[in-house]
């Protein structure tokens, strides 16, 4: 599995969002996953433990929100959370749809301390 | 406490480079493919009957992506086309950086079909750009007729399904209908070839499919 690569990527999203948002110690870190994104969560929080100490988010808490396949049919705009990988709009039986979720790997926000720690501390 | 939005993707740095790797090889007329399978579905014997049909029409040319060793690409070094081996080091899939360092020790005046090979994974290539024009997946008939569904990701992500090892198939359980039709559920617009690398039947179709491919690719 490829959690460890990615989680330097994610350290690396979190340092700059913390500093372009005004420094303040990083709290929580938010995560969105896909389910069939092809990351097992355990080894993404277990790479999170490894690897943050000494980054901007060090101390903090990952939290992980599993995101469920969903599909859009292009033909008659049907949306919704399908919970099965097949490509066929039960409303039409178009197969011209779009996957528009479930195969997240992102950093949708962190919270922060207000201030940023005294000079010297943290980091 | 302060809420800062963020909504960037770990995979844009990949994307990135992958954009800048497809640049780069349609400024020298190369068409790439990304060829993907699990360990052991016969990738490089695809390489190795294939080149030597492909090499009479194209400059072919090959990355190859492993774990550890090189054994791949003298297999297919021997068939006289230019290859580079990476080794991950243990990483499960190439992504666009290792491509990107492969690029610059090629002669890319000297090819015009690039074919890479995968690390053999289910699960990981699917999420990996590399800058390819197409990927093509590869399943043996050994691995069984369950794998579209459980791996669909793959699946979905395919121009081209290879079923590999067709040889065997009086004496494994496949069903061939169920693999194309569940592999079609999830990527409805997937060409499917049959083939054996054992014994050779199917190769000419799958380097048909290719010149095709080729075709399309550089009237774009």
């Amino acid at each position: 599995m490829h959690e460890t690569a990615l989680m330097t990527n994610l350290l690396a999203i979190v340092e700059r969002a913390a500093r372009d948002g005004g420094g303040g110690a990083v709290r929580v870190v938010h995560a969105r996953i896909g389910e069939f994104a092809g990351v097992n969560v355990d080894a993404l929080r277990f790479a999170f433990e490894a690897l943050s100490p000494g980054t901007a988010a060090a101390g903090g808490r990952l939290e992980c929100e599993i995101v469920p396949l969903r599909l859009r049919c292009r033909s008659c705009g049907a949306d919704g959370p399908s919970s099965e990988f097949v490509l066929a709009c039960g409303a039409c039986g178009s197969t011209d749809m779009e996957i528009v979720g479930g195969r997240e790997m992102e950093v949708d926000y962190i919270l922060t301390d207000d201030e940023p720690p005294e000079s010297g501390a943290g980091r | 406490m302060h809420e800062i939005r963020v909504g960037e993707d770990l995979r844009d740095r990949n994307r990135e480079i992958a954009a800048e790797n497809r640049e780069h090889l349609r400024a020298h007329g190369i068409v790439a493919l990304n060829v993907m399978s699990a360990p052991g579905a016969g990738k490089t014997s695809l390489l190795v009957r294939s080149i030597p049909l492909l090499a009479a029409r194209h400059a072919v040319g090959v990355i190859e992506g492993d774990i550890q060793t090189t054994t791949d690409a003298e297999r297919v070094a021997a068939l006289g086309v230019p290859v580079y081996q990476i080794q991950t080091g243990g990483v499960c899939h190439l992504d666009a950086a290792m491509v990107h360092s492969a690029l610059h020790r090629l002669d890319l005046d000297a090819i015009d079909l690039l074919i890479v090979e995968n690390v053999g994974n289910l699960v990981c290539p699917a999420e990996f750009d590399l800058g390819e024009d197409a990927r093509i997946m590869l399943l043996s008939v050994s691995e069984g007729d369950d794998k579209p569904k459980k791996y669909p990701l793959m699946f979905h992500e395919a121009q081209l399904l290879v079923l590999n090892k067709i040889d065997l198939l009086p004496h494994v359980v496949f069903d061939l209908e169920k693999a194309r039709r569940e592999s079609r559920e999830i990527q409805p617009a997937l060409d499917i070839i049959e083939l054996s690398c054992a014994t050779g039947e199917g190769i000419d179709r799958f380097t048909d499919w290719i010149d095709r491919f080729v075709e399309k690719a550089r009237g774009r």
